[in-house]
């Protein structure tokens, strides 16, 4: 008899173990895949820069001192230098992953960081070129351009012969995800300053207020229907509704951030009623008997004891809102747009976090690396916010436990 | 006829089930009014009638009369919120707020609308005072109060009632959850507060009945079997069914 209990014990327990590491090794999976394939891109450039490069068309004047400075020990073999015009030019590839020559080093005396000048602009402004940039084409005055086809030598050994140049095309690196992000905070922001009041308030009225009847738990059950709903399904609500209301009224003219933010807000209605009904029934009826037994009213007795003793549960659904607004992504293609920007304006198009890693697998051939390093990026950040509610409710609920 | 409040023929529903049957008493002002009995004989449901809690039950149903300095409180018209800041209450397991000792005490008043600080340090003071807490507490009143023991978090919730400035205190087995010191201090409580405030207290405990009460109620089945002076009941009660309680043949 105990034999056989202790078989069973051992299943049971054997199942769980199992049940246990399965989760471990899937999770672990997914962070090691994304890690592996996105480490590698990501850096504080990626963050702050631009998506779209900017291209200088530019120029240089007549040059009477040419650079003297010897070649930098801290190059690689891969690097060509020319301590003629100070520069240092590699074969790389881009955020995209097209062959392209980067300037890996400009030196303080070389020309073409103090005599060049922006042919575009009708002063001539200087411009200079930088580390990190793209070189696209030399043109020169007395025989043929030097392509970046033709790789990093080729270019540097054209530029040694000569002189002077007619025209120097080079652009920044781009693929920066700066515009997202900035997308991404305005729809956390916007989404839960329309959501959170209304969610909040419909929870106290449900729990505290509401008659128990039919009605009320007809609008329970529908709530509840709401949290099951794809959220494609809502993207089409925000584009037949949301979409042409903004346009109406803002100077939005097509799908654009506030308009995503409502559709947000709309997908986590249900969520965040849901769970701030449950941290309100878990605080004890003592609390609400007392208040009353001393002769306050029901809206004091929610706001000044009932409301405070749930602030904890409303944090942690406000992560989890957060949370879903970082990660969704098909609700937005149609809300939104998928357009990537760079300057970003609440009335505009653009793109979260989620959209670019889906504009990017979508492309042809998919961008894996950049993809991956958004979602390490992605991780990141709810990571962080995870902390950051944990401390803050660790605070709230220190201080009156 | 010193009355704060008459009852007279009060029955209380709750659905189908009648939890209390036609119950008259009287509560004398500034008397301490034991009610005891067995667990499930209705005398916690009858306290609570007293300032209207039962209002929260949506399947309890009242019929009789219960007047308040001769006005019925189940009247439509009646103000149960000034109705519950005369008549305040201490629940069964101590229930203070989870905000600091000074807000606890403060929630009345504020509630009532009185923001002046001058006035609420005074009042807080003067509750703590009288709920014989002050001096334990006095140098921690932002502290939370959760961080009190439970016997003092059952004073802070008299001192809280306290605060109100009320007529009357209903105490629902204060003492039940707490240990023999604690339920002591309570007690000497108890005994300094009638000299200006009118007690009801329901409870387990016929020895603490005796040792704090003036007048005792024996409630039993939902009825109220015998009211009279304390002394008489534990010595020469005229039911039979109370003399057999009280000798502790049953229940």
């Amino acid at each position: 008899m105990s034999n056989k209990r202790k078989r069973i014990d051992l299943i049971y327990q054997g199942i769980t173990y199992a049940a246990a590491s399965v989760a471990v090794i899937v999770l672990s999976m997914i962070f090691i895949y994304v890690f592996t394939n996105g480490s590698g891109l990501l850096n504080f450039g990626l963050i702050t820069t631009d998506y779209h490069a900017k291209f200088y068309n530019s120029g240089i004047q007549e040059v009477d001192q040419f650079s003297t400075a010897p070649r930098p020990d801290n190059l690689g073999e891969d690097t060509y230098y020319s301590e003629k015009w100070g520069i240092a030019l590699a074969d790389s590839e881009d955020r995209e992953g097209k062959l392209v020559i980067t300037v890996e080093y400009v030196s303080e005396d070389s020309p073409l960081k103090n005599l060049m000048y922006d042919k575009n602009s009708e002063d001539e402004k200087p411009i200079q070129l930088e580390e990190g940039d793209i070189l696209g084409t030399i043109k020169f005055n007395d025989k043929g351009s030097a392509l970046s086809i033709y790789g990093a030598k080729n270019m540097l050994d054209e530029l040694d012969e000569e002189d002077t140049f007619r025209e120097m095309v080079f652009y920044t690196k781009g693929g920066g995800i700066r515009g997202s992000i900035i997308t991404t905070l305005y729809l956390i922001g916007l989404t839960m300053l329309l959501a959170l009041p209304i969610g909040v308030f419909t929870a106290i009225y449900l729990n505290e207020f509401a008659p128990i009847n039919r009605f009320t738990n007809i609008l329970r059950s529908m709530i509840e229907v709401l949290t099951g709903v794809p959220s494609i399904i809502f993207g089409l609500m925000g584009l037949a509704v949301f979409v042409p209301l903004t346009v109406k009224y803002t100077p939005a003219d097509s799908g654009n951030i506030i308009s995503g933010a409502m559709t947000l807000a709309v997908i986590l209605l249900p969520v965040i009623i849901r769970s701030t009904e449950e941290s309100l029934k878990v605080v004890p009826d003592a609390f609400r008997q007392a208040s009353l037994a001393l002769g306050a009213n029901e809206t004091q007795t929610t706001f000044k004891v009932v409301l405070p003793s749930a602030i904890p549960g409303i944090l942690t659904a406000t992560l989890l809102a957060i949370g879903r607004v970082i990660g969704e992504s098909a609700a937005l293609i149609f809300a939104i747009g998928t357009a990537i920007k760079d300057d970003i304006s609440i009335f505009g198009k653009s793109t979260s976090l989620a959209v670019h890693i889906w504009s990017l697998m979508t492309d042809e051939p998919a961008n894996i690396e950049l993809a991956s390093t958004i979602a390490v990026i992605i991780l990141i950040i709810v990571l962080a916010l995870n902390l950051l509610v944990k401390l803050v409710s660790k605070k709230f609920t220190k201080k009156f436990d | 006829m010193n009355n704060v409040f008459n009852i007279k023929n009060l029955d209380l529903f709750y659905d189908d089930f009648q939890a209390l049957k036609n119950i008259d008493l009287d509560v004398e002002k500034n008397k301490v009014t034991a009610l005891i009995g067995p667990s499930g004989c209705g005398k916690s449901t009858f306290i609570r009638c007293l300032n209207r809690m039962n209002d929260l039950i949506p399947s309890c149903k009242i019929e009789g009369n219960i007047q308040y300095h001769k006005e019925d409180i189940y009247d439509d018209n009646y103000d149960v919120i000034g109705l519950r800041t005369d008549v305040g209450m201490v629940f069964q397991s101590p229930n203070p707020f989870p905000m600091s000792i000074y807000d606890n005490v403060a929630y009345g008043p504020r509630c009532a609308g009185n923001k002046n600080k001058d006035k609420l340090d005074k009042i807080v003071e003067n509750s703590l005072k009288k709920a014989a807490l002050y001096d334990e507490v006095k140098d921690r009143m932002n502290d939370s109060a959760m961080g009190l023991s439970g016997g003092q978090q059952q004073r802070l919730c008299i001192a809280r009632a306290i605060a109100m400035e009320p007529e009357v205190i209903l105490m629902d087995e204060p003492t039940s959850a707490l240990d023999p010191i604690a339920t002591l201090k309570i007690e000497e409580l108890i005994n300094d507060l009638k000299e200006n405030y009118t007690i009801v207290i329901v409870t387990h405990s016929m020895q603490q009945a005796a040792r704090i009460s003036d007048k005792t109620a024996f409630f039993l089945m939902g009825e109220l079997i015998e009211v009279d002076e304390t002394d008489k009941i534990f010595t020469q009660p005229s039911n039979q069914k109370t003399e057999d309680y009280i000798t502790g043949r049953f229940g």
